[in-house]
């Protein structure tokens, strides 16, 4: 009884808090409405305010606004600084959302159609019928797929994610998810994906345990050794058998930078996709003539629903479906910038209405020495604007910093999708600067809206008083 | 006794909220009701100017709001990661590949209620294992939508109070009633609304991972609200009958038939036992065509966020300082403000006869108050706004949300109160220094 009333407390006492919170939503929600319109108010007043400041009109003069930022240089200083890290926070997250794109962006070839069995939407959940190859694709799709000769551009790939097991220095076992990719004709795979190799690499003959490594993957076993990374002639252990590396992919960017290539027999034997009907294959990737004809080949594919269905897709959209992942942490950067931006903005309101009530005085003077109230306006615009500026240049100089730094993380699908851990660069381009830079403008022109409307309304002879 | 040390000495960011949280509020307490009148003066000065004091104390809100958020995913991934000392839980899997797919009869041998148990002395009872199947589809063929797609545990409902964590106190009665449904099943609430079903319903699932296993269901009841608000469990009878069936009908197995089993669950009292049971499992000759490995739950969480390691320590060492940081420099902008503009009052409040030790706990006082109050305003939100949605919706791996804890009324505080100390500090000890001759100077 005691157990039953409890849980209808807690029942009504959650119904409440969740009908509040609904409530603070939808006020929430109007908040943020007035927040976009006095965002779009301040960058179209902080616009005017520049351009007015650019032409030869009569103004505040600018020396005036940089003299008193020199005077208080010390609330300048620390407004500055939250500037900074706030910027400097989200041009990092940025770069590391940006080299995550860039990844999925660059492991998908145009004219590469992937075919998984029908219902997977990930490589490591496909399965495909035994003795997948063009000839049993429609008619019309293999007149489509580019041959060298005789020979198709196609290549049947088994994928696993291994569970690598590594000894610690202290006793026990420390595991690791290793992507692993079997390819029936390794160099036709590389020509196909686009992969090459470092200089000293060979690709590997099959005869014995060979494997190929990304790039990213090689530093990250590299780590393990002590070293920067492995190379021919190293030896790794991956499930239960050694294997010799026999080379090292060059950087492509890609999602491949992070898989361990080797013959697709040695990986179905390994890794039990070698059954007595056959051995089974995840993907078979085959490459069109025309890249422009790639989606239409892959929607022939897709609806041939004969005794062999398959699910197709064109690799560049199979990959850019890997980052949902992605998108999940831009929202999430986004947020934390807004979030922490908005932190930036009240500091900045703090500085600018304290600089206007010291110089109330000031103020009545400019009235009475004839500047009227929208070139007061727009000199205290552009005072909290040069603050803002001087973060965020600082900010993005800082958040730079960060570009070619190496990341690892994981790009997947989401809905049933099984994902790929990766070793990424992060990416500080153009765009992102220009996000930073984009944020500290917004941050400026909101934090100094309301205290220069503030200055603009002061009456000349009450401030003077 | 043992509470206070699990959830304070233990657990270093509630140590961090009672030290810089609760303590000086104890002490601004104390010292409020022995100098009443410092104190009002300090909640005038507040008033005095209202608006610096409400954009330091939503500039703090905002700013404590984050850090909570991000607190929380870090602390929640770290509490998975984190070995027990007792009642570990156990994962055993297939050894080199994931995802993980065994024969079901892996765990014959290490169902304590089968003849075949291989652990025998080792404590383990019926109510200490699980097996999980995971079985996926959608509800119309071939369309791959989030609204349409479900995931089940494929389970035995007898084990989901004894072995599931966070369903310890899960309706029994509806426990029974899965036990008696043969096609029954549980569903979260996200997940039923997505899909627009109620309870009592019945559905048909097509298959994505069991090719051509598509089933029939019925929803008998809904997950409490929280971490299981996306996922679903379904009978391990029905599934494997069904693959059965599908043996019986085509005269040759499933594809998958002999890959059923995903995940074997058990639960050992302590360390040694585990590490004794996991030697037996691993080295079990019954297990040698398809090696298994036993894996303590974290350990198991560990390898899949290992990934995220670099993010997670961008998040805890590099975030949240920088957001601190921040935080501590808006409060300390307002305060040496302030101060600023106040020189003339702090010296007469000295010739009045206030003490340099008075005046810096003025100023203090005002931070502090701003700022343990803010802590206080943010960690409320976020703990209920937040808990009421059944946590932070941030899907990433197998965690769907991150509910907020309660510690983080610990948190809110110690950051409001901390960054507030430690920006005001400077301010402060120069209005404590203020000199009267040289204020009273400048006046003249």
């Amino acid at each position: 009884v005691v157990g039953t009333f409890r849980e209808s407390v807690r029942g009504v006492f959650q119904g409440g808090v969740r009908i509040a919170v609904k409530i603070i939503i939808f006020l929430l929600v109007g908040v943020l409405a007035l927040v976009a319109l006095m965002v779009v108010a301040s960058l179209l007043a902080c616009a005017a305010a520049t351009l007015y400041a650019l032409l030869p009109f009569p103004k505040v003069p600018f020396r005036y606004n940089v003299r008193n930022l020199q005077v208080r240089w010390k609330t300048t200083v620390v407004t500055a600084v939250a500037f900074t890290l706030v910027v400097a926070l989200l041009v990092g997250m940025l770069a590391f959302v940006k080299g995550m794109y860039r990844l999925t962006q660059s492991s998908g070839q145009p004219g590469n159609i992937i075919v998984l069995s029908d219902g997977a939407t990930d490589e490591a959940f496909s399965s495909l019928p035994f003795g997948v190859d063009v000839l049993r694709l429609p008619k019309n799709v293999q007149d489509m797929v580019q041959k060298d000769g005789d020979k198709f551009w196609a290549v049947r790939e088994v994928y696993v994610v291994v569970n690598q097991e590594m000894p610690l220095a202290g006793g026990g076992l420390k595991r690791r998810f290793v992507q692993m990719r079997g390819v029936d004709d390794v160099e036709l795979a590389a020509r196909i994906h686009g992969i090459e190799l470092q200089e000293g690499g060979t690709w590997f003959s099959g005869k014995t345990y060979e494997v190929v490594l990304g790039d990213g993957v090689a530093r990250t076993f590299g780590a393990d050794m002590g070293k920067d990374s492995v190379g021919p002639g190293d030896t790794i252990r991956l499930g239960p058998k050694e294997w010799c590396v026999a080379g090292v992919m060059k950087a492509s960017g890609s999602t491949f930078g992070s898989e361990v290539w080797a013959r697709d027999i040695h990986v179905q034997e390994s890794f039990g996709r070698k059954t007595q009907q056959g051995n089974s294959y995840s993907s078979f990737v085959v490459r069109v003539k025309d890249p422009e004809a790639a989606a239409k080949a892959a929607e022939f594919i897709q609806n041939e629903r004969g005794q062999e269905p398959f699910a197709a897709m064109t690799e560049t959209e199979y990959y850019s479906k890997l980052s949902q992942t992605n998108q999940q942490f831009l929202v999430a950067a986004l947020i934390v910038a807004i979030v922490m931006a908005v932190g930036g903005v009240l500091g900045v309101m703090n500085t600018m209405f304290a600089a206007i009530s010291q110089r109330a005085k000031d103020i009545g003077v400019m009235r009475l020495l004839g500047y009227t109230r929208w070139q007061i306006l727009s000199s205290f615009l552009l005072e909290s604007l040069i603050i803002a500026l001087i973060g965020g240049i600082l900010g993005c100089a800082l958040g730079s910093v960060t570009h070619g730094w190496s990341a690892t993380s994981i790009v997947s699908s989401g809905a049933g999708g099984g994902g790929k851990s990766v070793a990424l660069k992060l990416v500080v381009d153009a765009q992102v600067l220009l996000a930073g830079m984009g944020l500290t403008v917004i941050m400026g022109a909101v934090g100094g809206l309301a205290p220069s409307l503030s200055a603009m309304r002061l009456r000349p002879l009450e401030s003077l008083r | 006794m043992s509470f206070l040390i699990q959830n304070l000495i233990l657990n270093p960011l509630n140590l961090f909220g009672v030290i810089f949280g609760v303590v000086p509020i104890i002490i601004g307490l104390i010292v409020a009701a022995s100098h009443p009148r410092l104190f009002m003066l300090v909640v005038k000065n507040l008033g005095r100017n209202r608006l610096r004091t409400a954009l330091t104390f939503l500039a703090i809100v905002f700013l404590v709001f984050m850090v909570i958020i991000i607190l929380t995913v870090v602390t929640t991934l770290d509490s998975f990661t984190t070995e027990k000392a007792r009642n570990l839980k156990l994962i055993v899997t297939e050894r080199w590949q994931l995802p993980s797919q065994m024969p079901l009869t892996h765990a014959d041998y290490l169902d304590p209620s089968n003849p075949k148990f291989l652990l025998k002395g080792f404590g383990i009872t019926p109510n200490d294992f699980m097996t999980w199947s995971f079985y996926g589809g959608t509800l119309e063929p071939g369309k791959v939508t989030l609204e349409n797609l479900i995931f089940f545990f494929v389970m035995d409902p007898k084990h989901i109070r004894t072995m599931m964590d966070d369903l310890e106190t899960f309706d029994p009665v509806l426990v029974k009633k899965m036990q008696e449904t043969r096609q029954g099943c549980l569903v979260g609430r996200e997940r039923l609304e997505a899909m627009n079903k109620r309870v009592g319903e019945r559905f048909k699932v097509f298959s994505i991972n069991y090719k051509e296993i598509d089933l029939e269901f019925e929803i008998v009841g809904v997950f409490p609200e929280g971490r299981y608000n996306k996922s679903a469990i379904m009978n391990d009878s029905y599934f494997n009958e069904e693959l059965d069936k599908y043996a019986r009908q085509r005269g040759k197995k499933h594809p998958l038939d002999m890959k059923r089993l995903n995940l074997i669950w058990l639960r050992v009292k302590d360390r040694p036992t585990f590490e004794k049971v996991a030697g037996a499992v691993e080295s079990a000759s019954q297990f040698a065509d398809l090696p298994v490995k036993c894996e303590t739950a974290s350990s198991g969480v560990a390898t899949f966020i290992e990934p995220f390691k670099d993010l997670l320590w961008a998040m805890k060492m590099v975030m949240v300082p920088a957001i601190l940081i921040s935080m501590a420099l808006v409060v300390a902008n307002a305060i040496s403000i302030s101060v600023r503009e106040r020189q003339k009052e702090m010296a007469v409040l000295k010739v009045l006869g206030y003490r340099p030790t008075q005046i810096l706990g003025l100023v203090l006082g005002e931070s502090l108050l701003v700022g343990a109050l803010a802590g206080l305003l943010a960690s409320a939100f976020t703990y209920y706004a937040f808990n009421s949605m059944g946590g932070i919706p941030f899907p990433m791996l197998f965690f769907q949300s991150f509910p907020i804890p309660g510690g983080a009324f610990l948190w809110g505080m110690g950051m409001g109160v901390g960054t507030a100390l430690v920006g005001s500090l400077l301010p402060a000890w120069s209005a404590r220094s203020v000199k009267v001759s040289e204020v009273f100077s400048k006046v003249a």
